[in-house]
């Protein structure tokens, strides 16, 4: 090797990691500082934080707006993730096992939702909540977020069907399993783990949706994620960043209830 | 358990299958007798999946009639059709144990757990695997797999077991010890069986009769020996064994035999015309390779002669081929029995191929 390829290799060497380092630092800053932040003794949002305490976090709860939010996010998201698997698991099912003609079409069309700006939807779907009365109640969020969240149930349950093929459904019902039989011995089993992953994944997009819970709900059913954007216009106070962690908190447990969920449905099935 | 009396017979009459344009399955009648082991061989493509999948319910066909005992079950489910099958890749449910695998058939029965216990148990011992219930099946080898498979297709006495490339994905040496297995497991519970393979030596080792399968269409039913004896075209001639063919130009009646013209330029000497021969349809002449006897130049032989040179010798397993140059770009292929032989010709040598005219078969181009 020449001497300059030598240096580039070891100026490589040394590049490399530090700019991984940067990226990973890019990605996970505004998280730590977020924290940081909220644990500020000052009545206002600043970085680096003067002093420490933890006055945010009380003022949290005192104010019965935040409670009242975070417990219309569950109101919403609960469903809308049930939502989610129930018909996700269904349009899989469909497009992997049935032989549909127009399946890529059909797939394209249930994926769209995930891939489309929210925005789009919210704007579409206001008039539609408005003309049936629905606007500003729990149902409209619910709808409208199962309709984001639905394509991630619907992209992994559909991988976990291509993954062991259809000939255990096919034993099945040569043994003589029907319809129901078969989903409820064989199907089910083999991508219960998937519908979960699924469901909390749903869930978690429901949790951290904005766009369309500005459009669809109203004071008394307004989301976290709104009710953040709303006190952010108003007063900038460490309270938002004590919710923001919380939100953070509870988006990684989730996260990590999945990946073990992952784990699991990977060791648990054949080779 | 009771046995032959419990297999049930199987006619497909008309059976047809198509999808969009493409011809899988023309229409295909077939007779299998009650407790038959019947084999279905052919190249990949050729429809034996889409027969199967037809009979075991998977496959709707576009035409025809499926008559397992007498009743036509087209319009019925494959879960009510009480037929039993064997898969390629097993198709054991991962999640449950090897007890659990056999097991399935029963409960959906609704058997007793004490009946499930005894005959799920005998059933272990027969396919050889006793006390292995509590496995998983992950846990199990190929050929375990695969006795696991045969036994839940079994447990449920299905009068028609169907088996699809059973042995496709086990290496050859197991693949004939479960041969024997397949063998012996059917003498036992009598069932009907139709086994799909595209090994014709596993086909002639297991069956009764077989059924030869090309581009959808059924082209010869038969015992091996018949098949191939008297292959009835090219394709069934060069797809059972190895053989010599000779585009045959013309042919003329001579006391008590034919003399055959070659477009290869070799004049043969034949007993029989083709069986079955349409005027005017393209007539090949077949010869096995091991019917041909050689020796040197000159030597006086039987009613086929030709001589050529020796182009190609291979010893395997108890049988030498050679590979002869009778003129421009043809050659024959001849297999002998491997002897301790000192005067074998090697390449490059002049040699006289003979063989009897009984040997020169007639047969259909198509
Ligand atoms: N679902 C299907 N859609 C379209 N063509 C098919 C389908 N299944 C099989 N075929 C076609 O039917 C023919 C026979 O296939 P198959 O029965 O699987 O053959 P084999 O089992 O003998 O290899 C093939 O040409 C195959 O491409
Ligand atoms: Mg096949």
């Amino acid at each position: 090797m020449t001497p300059r390829g030598d240096a580039l290799a070891r100026a490589m060497r040394v590049l490399l990691p530090c700019f991984t380092v940067l990226v990973l630092l890019y990605l996970t800053l505004p998280s730590i500082l977020i924290v940081l932040m909220s644990l500020s003794d000052q009545t206002y949002l600043t970085f680096p934080p003067p002093g420490w305490s933890l006055r945010w976090y009380r003022t949290m709860t005192e104010d019965t707006s935040w409670p009242q939010a975070a417990l219309n996010s569950f109101v919403v998201g609960v469903p809308a993730a049930a939502l989610s698997v129930v018909l996700g698991t269904q349009a899989a099912l469909a497009l992997t096992r049935g032989r549909l003609r127009f399946a890529a079409i059909a797939s394209a069309c249930i994926v769209a939702p995930m891939l489309l700006p929210h925005v789009i939807m919210a704007i579409g779907l206001y008039p539609v909540m408005l003309d049936l009365g629905l606007l500003r109640s729990y149902t409209a969020a619910i709808l409208a977020h199962a309709v984001v969240a639905l394509p991630l149930v619907f992209i992994i349950v559909s991988a976990s069907l291509r993954g062991y093929g259809e000939s255990l459904e096919l034993a099945a019902m040569v043994c003589g399993a029907g319809p129901c039989a078969t989903f409820r011995h064989i199907t089910f089993p083999m991508i219960r783990m998937s519908m979960a992953v699924g469901g909390l994944l749903a869930f978690a997009t429901s949790f951290d949706e904005l766009m369309l819970s500005l459009f669809l709900t109203g004071p008394g059913t307004r989301t976290l994620p709104r009710l953040i954007w709303e006190q952010m216009n108003a007063y900038l106070t460490p309270t938002i960043a004590a919710v923001a962690t919380l939100v953070l908190v509870l988006s990684l447990v989730l996260l990590g209830a999945a990946a073990l969920l992952q784990r699991g449905r990977i060791e648990g099935s054949a080779p | 358990m009771s046995s032959a009396a419990r297999g049930a017979p199987l006619a497909i009459e008309g059976l047809a299958k198509q999808y969009g344009d493409v011809v899988a399955l023309a229409p295909t009648d077939l007779t299998i007798e009650r407790g038959e082991f019947f084999a279905l061989i052919g190249p990949s493509g050729s429809g034996k999946s889409t027969l199967l999948g037809a009979i075991a319910g998977f496959v709707p066909p576009s035409g025809g009639r499926i008559l397992i005992d007498g009743d036509d079950v087209v319009a019925v489910p494959p879960y009510r059709r009480n037929i039993g099958m064997v898969f390629q890749n097993y198709a054991l449910f991962p999640h449950m144990s090897v007890f659990e695998n056999i097991a399935f058939p029963l409960r959906l029965r609704k058997a007793s757990e004490a009946e499930i216990r005894a005959r799920v148990e005998r059933m272990l011992a027969m396919v050889r695997l006793p006390g292995m219930g509590g496995r998983r099946s992950n846990q199990l080898s190929g050929g375990q797999q695969q006795r696991v498979a045969l036994a839940r297709a079994a447990i449920y006495d299905a009068g028609l077991l169907l088996m699809d490339e059973p042995l496709g994905a086990l290496d050859k040496n197991l693949r004939e010890e479960m041969q024997d297995e397949i063998k012996q497991f059917h003498r036992q519970i009598g069932a009907t069986v139709l086994y799909v393979t595209h090994d014709q030596e596993e086909a002639a080792r297991l069956s009764d009769r077989m059924a030869i399968l090309n581009h959808g269409r059924l082209v010869q039913v038969g015992r091996s020996r018949d098949l191939y004896e008297a292959p009835r075209n090219a394709f069934v001639a060069s797809f059972l064994g190895e053989a010599n063919l000779f585009a045959v130009r013309h042919m003329t009646s001579t006391g008590g035999g034919l003399a055959v013209d070659t477009r290869e330029g070799i004049p043969l000497a034949a007993l029989r015309g083709p069986a079955g021969a349409i005027n005017g349809a393209a007539v090949m002449a077949c010869v096995r390779p091991e019917a041909i006897e050689l020796a040197r130049p000159g030597a006086s032989g039987l009613d086929n002669r030709v001589e050529g040179v020796v182009d190609d010798v291979v010893h395997a397993a108890g049988t030498v081929r050679y590979r002869v140059r009778v003129g421009d770009g043809f050659a024959i292929t001849v297999r002998r029995p491997s002897r301790l032989q000192a005067e074998d010709p090697g390449v490059g040598e002049r040699v006289a191929l003979s063989w009897r005219a009984d040997d020169t078969l007639l047969i259909l181009k198509e």
